[in-house]
């Protein structure tokens, strides 16, 4: 595709997590952190290593959603040039497709329907889907396991949003917070994002099942683009 | 005539379709005593709305030409003009708001915020229109203004405060709950024209007190007398609580949300109340114009009766006694019998009649004070020309005119016609900035282009009715373009002898595609290779090239020529001959210069029940369309599309089909993309075939 270079600050290829096909992953972070802008950091990776992605945002609006994606394309074409940027822009277009839904009427049901009504009519068939606003408050552990079931017929990889809560300090062995400390032997990549003065620290607590530690578990982010830090 | 100015109001009425834009204007002017009985738009009476005063309007039940009238609440004076939703006439609401102080968005208490509600508020933002939201049809099943407040704040962004609470909804609808009053609203007699005040229901009363809650919390950042009112928590004055509202609209920092039913007369006049209260007056708002005798120097107008006229015709149409222009002044006195200079031509015209517009009917007067609209007869101008009284020399800016991207072949169906056409062509032109015609000198077709099928169609029905020329139509066209996509040299020498002198001209240099511009001509000749008096020939050359492409003869775009060699001949080189060369030269670099079709993409949103949604992506996917995304609310759906034009003819019998009549759909035009390949064969071929037909 030739624009593998543009994402290379990507935190995931940083980290090696971006080949990680279809498996299940978690963002967590409080309120306004930056999870919606790193889940389109995951999105923008895969489109431009040539695959589709389906950005399904929660109680969210399609024209916001869009708005990140420009966004962050914008800051990714000033710091490195390319020859035609309109190519690229609708190449990320191409390659997106957002889907909004309400709260209260999303299950699996409804996303199995949806998914299908894509793949199998041919109109776009994702390789990986962004799921922003997902309410963990309430889900139960079965429910989870169902949608990963989804998730692994249809062959797809999949990567999840929640936010944690200050005075929440419920934790589970391995480190994940509420209110996904009892569902966190459905993930399979568990990442957590951390305001830290000017950066935002970004940690691996869980991969490939296993329980990280170390330096190699951490970066610095740009908290505008959560993009990986000069320096680092 | 030296009126108060703050007892004026200029706004505008508009919405998507189907929200009750014209019924609620209906409903204003019975209530200010204008009409005498409410006439429904698709009534059965035959009469139909008074503002939708062509018979086009009341046979299809919609809006075409935004009508202006005038109406007086209270001791206030409103201008009122009633837009189009649809998007086809699209420049009817920008040339309206262009000249309006504040509007009222009235959205369906059950469909929301649609596609156009969108379209329209960014139009009011362009021109920092301050809004009252009004959300209508709440008696409706489904109706849920709540939803629709969360909407505004969601999908436009805007600081919607509830200043009202539906008492009952849907059939149950009896009135509202004024939550800076505190006091329950209902319209009693047959056409609700008696307002009665009562306590607000028992039910109703915590529900009533937290929503005060959130508008006093909202809008207490506008006022600080306010703010200190609440901390001390003395009881709040109404007047207090009014001018923070007044003041965050103002600022266009809230939209204050309104609701009822003006098909059930539920709401209207309390409506009326808050374009007094909330809404400003021409003194509030900030016009600039330009002076062209300062270099465009920008200039505040003064809303001053006794400072020099400026004013501005925003609007032309054909009335029974010559041109009507709408005019609205921004500064000075329009007299009757006076000399006004029309500062684009520079022409001077007298002010023959002078009339209030009121539909179709009118009123006459002598005179229109500052921030008036009124319509002027015998007046030759352009829509969007500005008038002085020759002491300045002032222009108001231009608005936006979007590029028509549908066009027609008309052929009049006998001599009579043929005149008439012209006739009715002319005067469609000069009104509608988009709509434009001109004949293919290939074919010696008449073409008409616009903004979709609705609009064209309008037009060739109004040809019929009012100009008595018949036409045939042809099949819909799109307004395909050319471009060019890499730098391409040329070197062209134009040479003929023929007896006498001849001609000659060589020109050379490049041409390379450019961005966002039409045509740019760049002239880098040194050492007279070309003579100073033809260097405007080689740019004459070159435009008169961009008209017709190579490709399939539409127009060419985005293209910058830059001329850097050439040579000439003392005797024989002329104008002519050095044009002859640059279009040589131009012929010869669009063959190098990667040349492709480019066509209009619609931003098409479809709406309807969720069971359809994966019937209707299919629909929109066969046609080369590119989904943007879906979003659900519960039963109710959305699909935004990018659509290339040319797939969409015929779009609605495939919908309607496919979801049992359930799902609508609107479009509006986006951007032109590069067409793919395959479909540029086909339509080089055909361009072709017909060339050699033809």
């Amino acid at each position: 595709m030739g624009y593998e270079p543009l994402v290379k600050k990507n935190p995931l290829r940083v980290l090696n997590l971006a080949g990680n096909n279809k498996k299940m992953g978690l963002i967590m972070a409080r309120a306004g952190v930056g999870k919606t802008a790193l889940l389109v950091q995951i999105a923008l990776d895969s489109i431009l290593r040539g695959k589709r992605v389906v950005h399904i945002s929660i109680d969210e609006n399609l024209e916001k959603t869009k708005l990140w994606y420009d966004d962050i394309l914008e800051v990714i074409l000033q710091e490195c040039s390319v020859a035609q940027p309109h190519e690229l822009i609708e190449m990320v277009q191409q390659h997106r497709m957002i889907m909004t839904f309400k709260e209260s009427t999303f299950n699996r049901a409804r996303l199995e329907e949806r998914l299908n009504d894509l793949i199998l009519q041919d109109i776009f068939k994702p390789d990986c889907v962004v799921i922003d606003g997902f309410d963990f408050t309430n889900m139960d552990h079965d429910h989870l396991e169902d949608i990963k079931n989804l998730m692994e017929n249809l062959r797809l990889q999949v990567w999840f949003s929640a936010t944690s809560h200050r005075e929440d300090d419920r934790v589970s062995p391995s480190g994940v917070p509420a209110p996904c400390h009892e569902l966190d032997d459905l993930f399979d990549t568990v990442v957590l994002l951390q305001p830290e003065q000017e950066n935002v620290q970004l940690e691996i607590i869980r991969h490939n099942s296993d329980v990280c530690s170390g330096d190699s578990c951490h970066l610095s982010l740009d908290p505008v683009t959560m993009m990986v830090k000069q320096g680092d | 005539m030296n009126k108060d100015l703050e007892k004026v109001r200029n706004i505008g009425i508009s919405a998507h379709i189907d929200s009750g834009k014209t019924t609620l204007t209906e409903r204003i002017l019975y209530y200010t005593q204008r009409i005498h009985a409410i006439h429904e738009v698709r009534g059965k009476d035959g009469v139909g709305a008074t503002m939708d005063s062509m018979e086009l309007e009341k046979e299809r039940g919609i809006t075409i030409q935004s009508a202006a009238t005038y109406c007086s609440w209270k001791d206030i004076d409103i201008n009122i003009i009633d837009t189009p939703g649809h998007v086809d006439f699209t420049v009817e609401v920008e040339r309206a708001l262009r000249v309006l102080d504040g509007a009222v968005l009235i959205l369906c208490s059950v469909g929301g915020v649609q596609s156009q509600s969108i379209t329209v508020d960014r139009q009011m933002t362009r021109y920092n229109v301050p809004r009252i939201a009004f959300i209508n049809k709440c008696d409706r099943t489904g109706a849920n203004p709540e939803r629709v407040v969360n909407q505004l704040r969601e999908k436009l962004n805007l600081n919607a405060v509830m200043i009202q609470l539906p008492i009952g909804l849907e059939s149950e609808l009896e009135g509202m709950v004024d939550l800076v009053t505190m006091k329950a609203i209902y319209f009693d007699g047959e056409q609700g024209d008696q307002l009665r005040y009562e306590e607000i229901p028992d039910h109703l009363k915590d529900d009533a007190e937290e929503k005060r809650e959130e508008l006093l919390d909202a809008v207490s950042m506008f006022s600080e007398e306010l703010m200190e009112a609440m901390l001390e928590e003395e009881e709040i004055p109404e007047e207090l609580i009014q001018a923070a509202i007044r003041k965050g609209t103002l600022d266009l920092e809230l939209a204050p949300v309104m609701i009822g039913s003006a098909y059930k007369n539920k709401g209207v006049q309390p409506l009326l109340d808050a374009v007094e209260m909330y809404l400003p007056c021409p003194t509030d708002i900030e016009n600039t114009a330009l002076d062209l005798d300062k270099d465009e120097e920008e200039k505040t107008v003064s809303n001053n009766p006794d400072d020099p006229l400026v004013a501005l015709a925003f609007k032309l149409e054909d009335g029974r006694y010559g041109q009507l222009t709408y005019v609205r002044t921004y500064q000075g006195v329009l007299k009757k019998g006076e000399n006004i200079f029309n500062t684009r031509t520079g022409k001077k015209v007298k002010v023959g009649r002078l009339v209030r517009m009121h539909a179709n009917e009118m009123e006459e007067i002598d005179e229109a004070g500052s921030g008036d609209i009124v319509g002027l007869f015998g007046v030759d101008c352009a829509s969007g020309d500005t008038f002085c009284d020759g002491k300045i020399n002032w222009s108001m800016s231009s608005m936006h005119v979007p590029a028509p991207v549908i066009s027609l072949a008309i052929t009049p169906k006998d001599n009579k016609a043929q005149d008439n056409m012209s006739k009715a062509l002319n005067r469609f032109s000069k009104e509608d900035p988009t709509f434009k015609t001109f004949v293919d000198h290939e074919t010696g077709e008449t073409i008409i282009s616009g903004m979709g099928e609705l609009h064209l169609e309008v037009y060739i029905e109004r040809m019929k009715r009012e100009y008595k020329a018949e036409v045939e139509v042809g099949a819909p066209r799109v307004a395909y373009r050319e471009a060019i996509t890499q730098r391409a040299e040329f070197n062209y020498t134009h040479k003929k002898q023929t007896g006498g002198s001849g001609q000659f001209g060589r020109v050379g240099g490049y041409m390379e595609p450019l961005e966002e511009e039409e045509y740019e001509f760049v002239d880098e000749i040194v050492g007279g290779a070309i003579p100073r008096e033809y260097i405007p020939s080689c740019d004459k050359g070159f435009q008169a090239s961009m008209e017709k492409g190579m490709l399939i003869g539409a127009p060419i775009t985005g293209v910058r020529c830059l001329i850097n060699d050439g040579s000439y001949h003392a005797v024989d080189s002329s104008d002519m001959a050095f044009q002859q060369a640059a279009k040589g030269a131009f012929k010869e670099g669009y063959k190098k210069a990667g040349a492709v079709i480019m066509e209009p993409i619609m931003k098409v949103a479809v709406e309807g029940p969720s069971e359809f949604q994966g019937a209707i992506m299919g629909s929109l996917n066969q046609r080369r369309g590119m989904i943007v995304g879906t979003s659900e609310e519960g039963n109710y759906t959305v699909v935004e599309a990018d659509m290339p034009l040319s797939e969409m003819f015929g779009y609605s019998t495939t919908l309607r089909s496919l979801t049992q009549g359930k799902a609508e759909f609107t479009m509006e035009f986006s951007t032109y993309k590069q067409v793919p390949k395959s479909v540029s064969e086909e339509l080089i071929k055909e361009y072709e075939e017909s060339r050699k037909n033809g």
